[in-house]
């Protein structure tokens, strides 16, 4: 995004599109690491480069992928940073149950707490698509997989979930 | 022609593709249409359950977006004082467990998802950032509507609506966009700490305007309401 002349509108228009965009980057990054402080400093590290880098951010209405693949990587570098090992996903779950719970809807809270045991490869493009309001095709460039890759793991993915929550997935296909 | 297999799994994997070789499936197949009710239905829950809530940087800006990194032991203390504050928000948020039937009641529901966008700012939303919200929705809002701070295409009742709030004299209200929801008259509400109106929209549903109780009478809030009906400009 480039700057005017004096600076401050360019400045005051990325802080703008920061903020609108944090709150989503935050859940995004929560539901990537099943870690709210960790999604925290994802999301703090991905605002201080985008931060630096917003010269290469030309299109505003792009900004949404621009920052989704920042925060994807920043989660990446936190993996080798901190060495994180596989955990258990009742450990997660009891560790994030304040915020799974938070709305006092239990049956929200199972939900969540579905969401938690899905597979990485499921979880990631469902929260892209229903969260982060993402194309098929933004999913595919994203994670680089073909759109119907991304198509099938959509599929599974709520399948799985929905098997999860106790639903009739009797009438699913297979 | 696709088969009910076909069309369970395409469906399956974007609950709101438009395609319409799905939709003349749907249309033509009842067990198919009742499926995609009820996973709607499902969707509408997962929306809710992803939007966790998240903090609000909005008040302090880059300031606090981009504060220093937290150190082990301050983390904890935050973490003592999220726990506080969820606690002493708890009460406020049971109503949530009780089942909600009416539009409004959906309306108010849905503002416990997005408590960040009730700042008080004379900072805009991005123009591209609006364009994008209101996407697809046949409408663009014209000035008069005044300044709009935050913007979101939200899922509400099974759809995509747009989630806007509006800078007014009387602090921030919030409009979403309901063209899926009919309402036959002006229909007032003051529920769980929100003052709004539900208005009529010929061909296009309806609005929804809200604003937190202390911030203004409901005439207030109706003049706001319809100001901005005003201000939509419907392209199709």
């Amino acid at each position: 995004m480039n700057d005017d002349s004096g600076g401050n509108t360019g400045r005051a228009r990325f802080q703008a599109l920061c903020q609108s965009l944090r709150p989503d980057l935050v859940r995004f990054a929560f539901w990537l690491s099943r870690d709210r402080a960790l999604a925290e400093d994802v999301v703090q590290e991905t605002l201080l480069r985008a931060w630096k880098a917003r010269d290469s951010l030309k299109d505003e209405t792009a900004a949404k992928p621009w920052f989704l693949t920042i925060v994807r990587r920043e989660y990446a570098r936190s993996f080798e940073r901190k060495r994180l090992v596989t955990v258990d996903v009742d450990e997660l779950i009891a560790k994030e149950e304040p915020m799974l719970a938070a709305s006092q809807d239990q049956e929200l809270a199972e939900l969540r707490a579905a969401l938690f045991k899905l597979p990485e490869e499921y979880r990631e493009p469902l929260v892209m698509q229903v969260l982060m309001g993402c194309s098929t095709a933004e999913i595919a460039a994203e994670l680089n997989l073909s759109p119907a890759a991304v198509l099938t793991r959509l599929f599974r993915g709520r399948k799985q979930l929905r098997a999860l929550c106790g639903e009739d997935t009797s009438q699913d296909p297979e | 022609m696709i088969d009910c297999s076909q069309y369970r799994r395409a469906i399956l994997a974007n609950p709101h593709d438009t395609d319409v070789e799905l939709a003349a499936h749907r249309d033509s197949c009842g067990e198919c249409a009742a499926y995609t009710e009820r996973l709607l239905r499902f969707e509408g829950k997962l929306e809710r359950a992803l939007r966790v809530q998240a903090p609000d940087a909005a008040k302090g800006g880059m300031v606090t977006a981009l504060r220093p990194r937290h150190t082990p032991v301050a983390r904890k203390w935050l973490a003592l004082a999220a726990s506080v504050l969820l606690g002493g928000g708890i009460a406020g948020a049971l109503w949530l467990a009780a089942p909600h039937t009416s539009l409004a009641a959906d309306v108010v529901a849905h503002m416990a998802g997005e408590p960040q966008a009730w700042t008080r700012t004379d900072v805009p939303v991005p123009a591209p950032e609006l364009d994008f919200v209101l996407r697809n929705t046949h409408m663009r809002l014209l000035p008069d509507a005044g300044l709009v701070s935050y913007a979101q295409s939200c899922l509400f009742r099974g759809h995509r609506v747009p989630h806007l709030v509006v800078q007014t004299d009387m602090g921030p209200v919030t409009v979403m966009v309901l063209v899926h929801e009919s309402v036959s008259k002006p229909t007032a509400f003051d529920e769980h700490g929100y003052r709004g109106t539900l208005l009529p929209v010929a061909g296009h549903g309806s609005i929804a305007v809200l604003a937190k109780d202390q911030s203004g009478n409901l005439a207030a809030v109706e003049s706001v309401a319809s100001r901005v009906r005003a201000a939509i400009d419907w392209t199709g």
